[in-house]
């Protein structure tokens, strides 16, 4: 059992090359609780447009009529990786965790390991 | 000079468009509330009141918030399932100063601390929009005063008044239209619209002309900004409208007067309403079809 702010500090100290991660309410855009970042990666700012992301995604397999549930969606860019975890909390709403990687340092199949390990963790 | 005729000769010309209020706009650019920033600039405790809500401070951090238009934490709990009712009713009877009724639930093992965290920062969150809304009558503060839930996880104020200002932005950005946060909804038809999601059917199916959208909100277990980010998608997409003016209950029952011919009925209240001018007979009903496709237009052309 875990708090949410142990689970942020967990992210970053334990999964290698992560540098902000950001617990995220997907129908607000509300960033629950925030650690890393940077002055030019504001977490906040991520959150709330990556909700747009998982919105989109979530549009597109209704229309698709995909029964599936989204495990995570990953993004690449040529020096990051943005990694989407979603999880259904308890209080009946969508959330999801948001991680940043630094692409050189980082191991993309050992990070989401950790990352499912870490929210399984995480009793929301 | 060629005049230029928007209807034909001979018949009534349509009604006025009702004038959409600019007031939400304009409120965004100062500070929510002075006294707030104030309260904690002093780092002071106690309960913030306001129109629409309570913010309760402990030195000078919010710890709790509630608003009659926010389900409370009570209500996100227990919808889902998270908690008994029994166990709730326990906790609340057994808080007292010194252990708050967060504290009593998390010692006790009954619901775990991540989950009580999250819920309760969202229920703070939710109702705080609502109690910081721009209002008539000024705020008042009660020193000292605190809350049986005890302390959960407190949050500073300035992230409270950025938060509820990102939401009211986001808010105008799906459908500039306040009106549908607090009047009664119903469903409309509408022509090519897009399928709601399985979250918006669920508001939708409960939008029968009586329910507003803190009341579906209540009955879902969902927050009410949730809610509020739903019924503005919702009608932008042209599914639903809000009642507007919200139905006369007094109106029905004064036209339903039996034994009264009906030209009598409709001439007393229309006696009745020329004397303090009733929003009820000078505007138009904007359910209209026709209406709300052209309300939809202008609002989408001024969004450009």
């Amino acid at each position: 059992m875990a708090n949410t702010e142990t689970t942020l500090k967990e992210c970053l100290a334990s999964i290698e090359g992560a540098t902000g991660v950001a617990l995220v309410d997907y129908t607000s855009g509300m960033a629950l609780g925030t650690m890393g970042g940077s002055k030019t990666f504001d977490l906040n700012v991520a959150a709330a447009g990556n909700t747009d992301v998982v919105r989109a995604k979530m549009r597109t397999m209704e229309h698709l009529g995909l029964k599936g549930q989204i495990e995570d969606i990953l993004i690449t860019l040529n020096d990051q990786y943005h990694l989407i975890r979603l999880i259904s909390g308890r209080g009946g709403n969508g959330l999801f965790m948001y991680l940043v990687l630094d692409a050189k340092r980082a191991n993309l199949a050992m990070a989401r390991h950790q990352l499912r390990k870490i929210e399984e963790d995480l009793e929301v | 000079m060629t005049a230029v005729r928007t209807h034909p000769q001979g018949t009534t010309p349509p009604p006025r468009l009702p004038v959409r209020e600019k007031s939400g706009a304009r409120d965004r650019g100062g500070a929510l509330s002075p006294m707030l920033t104030r309260l904690a600039a002093e780092r002071a405790t106690g309960v913030l009141e306001r129109e629409r809500g309570s913010l309760y401070l402990a030195e000078g951090r919010v710890v709790h918030a509630e608003s009659p238009l926010a389900p409370g934490l009570d209500v996100l709990l227990l919808a889902h399932g998270t908690l008994a009712p029994a166990v709730w009713q326990d906790a609340v009877d057994r808080a007292d100063e010194e252990y708050g009724a967060a504290r009593l639930l998390l010692d006790a093992g009954r619901v775990p601390r991540g989950a009580l965290e999250l819920c309760h920062l969202e229920a703070v969150f939710d109702a705080a929009y609502f109690a910081l809304a721009p209002s008539s009558t000024p705020g008042h503060f009660r020193y000292g005063a605190g809350h049986w839930l005890g302390a959960v996880r407190p949050v500073p104020v300035d992230a409270v008044e950025r938060e509820t200002l990102r939401r009211r932005e986001l808010l105008n950005r799906l459908w500039p239209d306040p009106l549908s946060d607090g009047a009664p909804l119903r469903r409309s038809d509408a022509v090519a619209a897009p399928t709601p999601t399985a979250r918006q059917s669920a508001v939708l199916a409960l939008a029968d002309g009586v329910r507003t959208a803190p009341d579906i909100a209540r009955e879902l277990g969902r927050q009410a900004f949730h809610t509020l980010v739903d019924v503005r998608r919702l009608a932008a997409a042209g599914l639903l409208t809000a009642l507007f003016p919200p139905p006369r209950v007094h109106h029905a029952a004064t036209a339903a007067v039996p034994g009264l011919p009906p030209r009598h009925a409709l001439a007393e209240s229309t006696g009745t309403a020329a004397a303090p001018p009733s929003p009820g007979i000078t505007l138009p009903r904007v359910n209209d079809p026709d209406i709300t496709l052209l309300k939809r237009l202008r609002d989408a052309l001024e969004a450009l």
